[in-house]
């Protein structure tokens, strides 16, 4: 059944769980502006930012309400706390790093325009995906979601901007785009459309001798992948991109099949392949040797690393405090290392709560999954979620020098227009799928 | 999986998580990522539950997923723990040369310590040596007197770290030690800045500015002890350094502070060196009074004892000749005129009747080659560059009378005179007096510790008299003051090329003695008579500006 008409809501749960990153936003940003000028004086003005967000916050929620959604009640409050943490640290960090650099200038209103854009996206969804048949048209279109994702790598591949050694971008007029960010999720749509529609063919199976394959249609995309994935690390030496594709795949397919041998067999052959790569290129052997001792070359290579260590470090159990910390020793702070900056000024406390944040995010974006009727709905909510968790991983895990380090951005957090606006777009989606008929 | 497997790969992850936590020197070291990844396989399969059949594959397949990814973030979570609590303090502190040779350390740290409210230094009756006064966000570090800044050492945050008691009581200053925890804790967390304690020395800074104008800018150091508590009451060295060009709070600053820097280091005359705890000399002459308390303490010798010294001595072929008999025509003296007069081969006789083997244990028992316990790092006394030396017969005699390998620091010179007077016992010397919070509470206040006993009473006053009678009767008598019972002694330290530096010991007492002083200039041109003059200056102002409390 699929409910139509307009029947009002009481989203009671979802705008009680808003009111503290309201507050947060609120009181986060009196701290940055008030306290390392030993100020106590503040106006409107200084805070307009945060009470806009909080603003916008409850209102999007008071519209589904009114829009008789009955979706996930608990996906908005965890994407409002990350996104006010991401906020507020660029806030924080702006000032400094505009001193440093004129080219960080307008860091922070470009900031405060993607996360409006991100909201407004991730409302639209919410609000007109039921009446467009959304999900229709994303499973019938597959195929073109297939090749825009083709198109969109092979686009950074010929027309990309290199910047710091790798090809993440594409320059259209006065802003870059981030294809990877939106491959991530046409691929997840792809993915779930392919496999949904193959399903039955999980129980078999291609006998070679004693060997028992993976039927053909698991078999020719996951070579496929394969050799996407490393074309990405290898062409566009963008690790964290191939990283995350591949992770999505992997867990796509381990959930439409439920076989583990697959996923075993994906990562060992991968691993052997980055292995070989390593081999192959100077530039992953160094990232290699960034990840396990970065002190060797503290001021070239490992410069970056080595800052990071100091500040995650100086953040101790409870941190400096926003605003008390140098963050802005670290390169890239506002985007790759974003995280290094909170775990120095939030501490460990800080650290590990944003962690909880995105397992809960993941979690819930996994109980859609399991209460969703459709397939193709289940699959989808299953990619979309892995997609937060495995980015999560990739690039937290980098940072705090548990694997290679890989620029790719915090979801919600990192300062950045294309990461943003798909992660909103993927909060949306899972919203509007948890409102979608469920299971018995 | 069955529970009982399962709960038991639990513990054994956590155990290697545990266990892996405390150990490993840095962040990611591979033994520390092999320990994880082993506990991560162990937490895969701890997590493998057995799930209902009646599941669905779809949500078999999503709560394995999710169970995966649990332990991913539980792995995450330990290696944040790591880098951000366990491994915190190394890291922060942490510092690496980069290929180039340039160091990297943290630029936190100069900061952090520019945040403290360092603790202040004071002279014992108040006067500021190291004073603390707020900057613009920062707190400045000062030293308003040239005569005893250089005794506080150097502060320098964001460049040369710290130095002389900047650096010995560096925990006590920046309110580490000392403090209450609590308040510490509270300060940190409320951003306030933290408090250090104050030290309050022995140093007197109306005599070390009296040193400095005797010394006239010479190289030397000079050293004043009280002889009953081993309390420093004046540190004197030249060529010294000014604390102030080396602190920095801003880095603008720092270029002049580098260039500073520079030229310390380049200086022929190592002004950094303090000549009274780090320079080491030949104690010339003034080493005889070690050589007569062995002889006296081990009954080899007695005062009154006679020496035949008829102007030379031939030792296995090696003919010494003495220069400073008062009457030429004399052949026979004592034991006290061979100290009186400073008769090297009196004393090369008295040194062969000890013999290498005492000579070397008295040795030990003065200190030569141990670390005298001190406020400030001193450079090590040697008796000689080892105990074979001294089974040369000459090198035996050189020794006894001062030369041959011997090495002493002015200060352990003042502290072997003390001993004299204060009944063979040597005092752990010491500038700091009290360590006190700015409230006024006093943590630790230094109480007088006998540091060793190397000779006997009667020894130690017999030597005394020694002394006193090579003032009165001796050559010694430049270092007279009148009024008071004085006792002393010269040196030459022979230098090989350049000028020989000059030595004085000496004590003073009205009429029980109470000070001791050692002095030594380098290369002077003049003799002995200038390191006598500042000895005796300095042991009367000492004398006359203490009076008893």
């Amino acid at each position: 059944m699929i409910r139509t008409g307009f029947r009002p809501t009481l989203r009671l749960t979802e705008f009680q769980l808003l009111i503290s990153p309201g507050l947060l936003a609120i009181v986060g940003l009196l701290m940055i502006f008030l306290v390392p000028r030993g100020l106590v004086r503040w106006t409107w003005g200084d805070i307009w930012v945060s009470l806009a967000f909080a603003g916008l916050a409850l209102a999007i929620s008071i519209t589904f309400g009114l829009r008789g959604f009955r979706g996930d009640q608990v996906l908005l409050p965890i994407t409002a706390t990350l996104a006010v943490i991401g906020l507020l640290m660029i806030q924080r960090l702006h000032p400094d790093l505009a001193r440093l650099d004129d080219g960080y200038a307008a860091l922070a209103q470009r900031q405060l325009l993607y996360l409006g854009a991100g909201t407004a996206i991730l409302w639209a969804i919410v609000m007109f995906a039921g009446p467009l048949r959304f999900m229709t048209l994303l499973r019938r279109y597959k195929y073109t979601w297939l090749l825009l994702s083709l198109a969109l790598q092979g686009a950074t591949f010929f027309f990309g901007t290199e910047i710091n050694g790798a090809r993440l971008w594409i320059t259209l007029g006065p802003v870059q785009i981030q294809p990877s960010e939106i491959v991530k999720v046409t691929l997840a749509v792809f993915l779930a459309g392919y496999l949904d529609e193959k399903r039955e063919l999980i129980g078999s199976s291609w006998r070679v001798g004693p060997l028992s394959l993976p039927p053909l249609p698991y078999l020719v995309p996951m070579g496929m992948m394969w050799a996407a994935c490393l074309l990405t690390l290898v062409v566009l030496n963008d690790l964290g991109s191939a990283l995350l594709f591949f992770g999505i795949f992997l867990v796509m397919l381990y959930v439409a099949s439920g076989r583990a041998f697959y996923i075993l067999f994906g990562l060992a052959s991968f691993a052997v392949a980055c292995w070989v790569a390593w081999l192959a290129f100077a530039r992953i052997l160094i990232r290699v040797q960034n990840w396990l001792d970065p002190w060797q070359d503290p001021l070239d290579t490992g410069y970056q690393q080595v800052q990071s260590d100091y500040a995650l470090a100086s953040g101790g159990l409870l941190g400096t405090g926003f605003g008390l910390g140098r963050p802005t020793l670290i390169p890239e702070v506002h985007t790759d290392f974003i995280f290094s900056a909170i775990g120095e000024e939030l501490g460990l406390l800080g650290s590990l709560a944003i962690l909880g944040l995105y397992f809960l995010l993941v979690m819930r974006g996994f109980a859609i999954a399991l209460r969703a009727q459709d397939g193709f709905v289940r699959l989808l909510a299953a990619g979309l979620s892995a997609i937060i968790g495995i980015q999560t991983i990739i690039i937290i895990g980098g940072v705090i020098r548990l694997i290679p380090l890989t620029g790719i951005t915090l979801p919600f957090i990192s300062y950045g227009g294309s990461s943003l606006l798909t992660n909103f777009a993927i909060v949306g989606l899972l919203l509007h799928m948890s409102n979608l008929p469920r299971r018995a | 999986m069955p529970t009982v497997l399962r709960s038991v790969a639990f513990v054994l992850a956590f155990s290697l998580i545990a266990f892996g936590l405390g150990t490993g020197d840095s962040v990611s070291d591979a033994r520390w990522l092999a320990l994880l990844g082993t506990a991560w396989v162990l937490l895969l399969v701890a997590t493998r539950v057995r799930l209902p059949a009646a599941l669905p594959s779809f949500n078999r397949s999503l709560v394995r997923t999710a169970l995966v990814l649990a332990t991913v973030f539980a792995v995450v979570s330990a290696q944040l723990v790591r880098i951000q609590i366990v491994q915190s303090e190394a890291t922060v502190n942490r510092s690496a040369t980069a290929p180039n040779g340039d160091v990297v350390a943290n630029p936190r740290l100069g900061n952090r310590d520019l945040a403290v409210r360092r603790g202040e230094i004071f002279d014992r009756a108040g006067n500021v040596i190291a004073g603390t006064e707020r900057g613009d966000g920062v707190w400045i570090r000062t030293y308003p007197d040239p005569a005893t800044s250089y005794v506080a050492g150097y502060y320098s945050p964001l460049l040369y770290g710290t130095f002389g008691l900047e650096a010995t009581y560096d925990e006590e200053l920046t309110g580490q030690a000392g403090n209450n925890p609590f308040l510490r804790w509270r300060n940190e967390l409320l951003h306030r800045p933290q408090q250090g304690v104050d030290l309050n020395l022995t140093l007197d800074a109306e005599l070390q500015q009296t040193a400095h104008d005797l010394l006239g800018g010479r190289n030397g150091a000079v050293v004043v002890t009280d002889v009953e508590t081993g309390a420093i009451l004046v540190f004197a060295s030249n060529p010294n350094f000014d604390p102030n060009a080396l602190f920095t709070s801003t880095p603008p600053e720092n270029e002049e502070a580098s260039a500073y820097w520079e030229e310390l280091n380049a200086a022929p005359d190592s002004p950094l060196l303090l000549r009274a705890n780090l320079g080491r000399y030949t104690p010339g002459s003034t080493f005889k009074t070690v050589t007569a308390a062995v002889a006296i303490d081990e009954g080899f010798a007695a005062p009154d004892d006679v020496y035949e010294d008829d102007g030379d001595i031939d030792i296995e072929g090696r003919v010494l000749v003495e220069n400073n008999r008062p009457d030429p025509t004399r052949t026979e003296w004592t034991l006290a005129e061979g100290l009186a007069w400073s008769l090297n081969v009196v004393f090369a006789q008295i040194g062969l009747e000890i013999g290498p083997t005492v000579m070397w244990e008295y040795g030990e028992r003065f200190g030569f080659g141990s670390d005298i316990p001190f406020d400030l790092p001193v450079a090590g006394s040697q008796m000689a560059g080892s105990r074979e030396f001294l089974d040369s017969l000459n090198a035996l005699a050189d020794t006894a009378f001062g030369q041959g390998e011997l090495l002493v620091t002015p200060l352990h010179m003042a502290m072997l005179t003390a001993t004299y007077v204060n009944d063979g016992q040597m005092m752990r010397p010491y500038l700091v007096q009290s360590v006190e919070t700015q409230a006024g509470e006093t943590i630790r206040s230094t109480e007088p510790e006998v540091w060793r006993q190397p000779i006997s009473a009667e020894t130690a006053s017999t030597v005394e008299a020694l002394m006193v009678n090579a003032v009165e009767n001796g050559s010694v008598q430049a270092a007279t003051v009148p009024g008071y019972v004085v006792g002393g002694k010269t040196g030459t330290a022979e230098t090989g090329g350049d000028d020989p530096h000059s030595w004085f010991i000496g004590f003073i007492g009205d009429p029980e003695p109470r000070y001791a002083v050692a002095v030594v200039l380098e290369a002077t041109e003049g003799g002995q008579a200038g390191a006598v003059g500042i000895g005796r200056d300095m042991l009367a102002a000492t004398i006359t500006s203490c009076r008893p409390d």
